[in-house]
């Protein structure tokens, strides 16, 4: 059986004819096209499908499509504003953040709640939002140099909620 | 094929959920149920998502905290009444020992009491505030003490019909604390977890609840160990032979994450040392 889905990805509506058991992952990668989220571990633990739902970043692995009727999802590829990269994206590519780059989506979008929530954290609060994205590169004192560039940028807010 | 359903009422999931019981799964943040069902541990012919069924409140109602079964543990970190009116459940939910803020923004606290893990982290902080779990269906409606509503591993007294609505906790007195050990700081199922709550009266203990995790087939009190300390006053030899009793109760087990005996000691110490962190005593290690 299939149910129609309408949402919104990085600001533009969508309207998918989706199953009950499809995960929002499937949708975004396999329907409509947004690689930029990762198929990891598939169970919620890894971060590398990390997205944001109204704001709130979720595991898209192990979020059911239908769950998200109505509401508004931002993946890494919506972070960008008027064609210039989220101050993240910059600080990463500056910061040598990304080695084989597998986790870098997850570790941004979670690093885009956590700006949002927190304009001035800390190490340790950057290393908490983190805390469910893994780096098997284990490159993380880069990744927390980055967020903590990416901190202190003036435009550090991202694209569409 | 499964079908979906998702009610914007409690009312129509209670309906839902009469209609197509036993053969039915509640979904909420999905982040227990969703890996079972891509392993096909579990295959239920109708699903039912309560996150849009108005049931994710935090209010108080007179000397109580309601907490809505589909309440994230992001609200309940983050909400100003469960800080200041049951700050223990906030401290579970905040710690990134449990997980990450992408699962506790989807997680809820009635997916953590319907799941039973033994290991629960919203489990011992809810014990030790004496929580009732409200509990609905068409039938009709009754409240539970939550220490009866665990019966084992995944197990409840919740019947297919029935509907966990609201977490209810009394606006008890005195100083809660929780603490857990995972293999790692952050992300990390509970090797063992506690949380305790003392009452101090004119220097002694008037009133005391131990709550422990991870030690036995359901996260439990340990009330001969609570007995001990009442009428006592707090103290370092006290609450380490307080730690031991409240292990005496537990049943352990040797599994992935720890060995039965690790467990035992470092609960009997993980108590002693939550006591002494809620009497205040100087010297107790913080978080």
């Amino acid at each position: 059986m299939k149910y129609m889905l309408s949402f919104t990805v990085n600001g533009a509506p969508a309207d998918v004819a989706v199953g009950p058991t499809e995960t929002l992952l499937d949708v975004l990668r396999d329907r409509l096209g947004f690689t930029g989220a990762k198929r990891g571990c598939e169970t919620g633990d890894c971060g590398a499908c990390t997205v944001l739902v109204d704001g709130r970043s979720v595991r898209s692995c192990i979020t059911l499509a239908l769950t998200v009727q109505g509401k508004a999802v931002t993946t890494v590829e919506g972070l960008a504003r008027d064609g210039k990269p989220h101050p993240l994206q910059q600080a990463f590519h500056d910061h040598g953040a990304s080695q084989c780059g597998f986790c870098t989506p997850g570790m941004i979008v979670s690093l885009a709640e956590l700006l949002e929530k927190n304009p001035e954290p800390c190490r340790d609060d950057a290393r908490a939002a983190i805390a469910g994205n893994l780096c098997r590169c284990t490159g993380y004192v880069k990744i927390i140099d980055a967020a903590m560039a990416a901190a202190r940028s003036p435009h550090k807010k991202g694209g569409p909620a | 094929m499964t079908a979906y359903y998702a009610p914007k009422t409690p009312a129509e999931t209670l309906a839902l959920l009469s209609a197509h019981a036993p053969d039915c799964a509640l979904l909420a943040g999905g982040t227990d149920l969703v890996p079972k069902l891509k392993s096909g541990a579990a295959a239920p012919g109708t699903l039912v998502y309560i996150g849009s069924a108005g049931l994710d409140y935090i209010r108080q109602e007179e000397s109580r905290l309601i907490v809505g079964a589909a309440a994230t543990w992001t609200m309940l970190a983050e909400h100003p009444l469960v800080a200041s009116c049951a700050a223990v459940l906030a401290a579970a939910a905040r710690t990134p020992a449990a997980s990450s803020p992408g699962v506790k923004n989807a997680a809820t606290v009635g997916g953590n009491l319907a799941t039973a893990s033994p290991a629960a982290d919203l489990a011992t902080p809810l014990l030790a505030l004496d929580a009732d779990v409200r509990i609905h269906s068409v039938r009709g409606t009754r409240t539970v003490a939550l220490g009866d509503f665990f019966t084992g591993p995944g197990k409840t007294v919740l019947l297919p019909d029935e509907l966990i609505c609201a977490v209810s906790i009394p606006l008890c007195g005195g100083i809660s604390v929780f603490e857990k050990i995972g293999r790692r700081k952050a992300m990390s199922i509970s090797v063992v977890n506690t949380a305790v709550r003392l009452v101090l009266e004119q220097g002694r203990c008037r009133e005391a609840r131990i709550a422990l995790g991870s030690v036995a087939p359901v996260p439990l009190r340990c009330r001969e160990a609570e007995d001990m300390l009442i009428g006592k006053e707090p103290g370092r030899e006290l609450f380490q032979a307080c730690g031991a009793e409240a292990l005496r109760a537990c049943s352990p087990i040797d599994d992935a994450a720890a060995t039965a005996w690790y467990r035992r000691t470092a609960g009997a110490a993980l108590v002693a040392r939550a006591l002494g962190r809620a009497a205040g005593l100087p010297g107790t290690p913080e978080e």
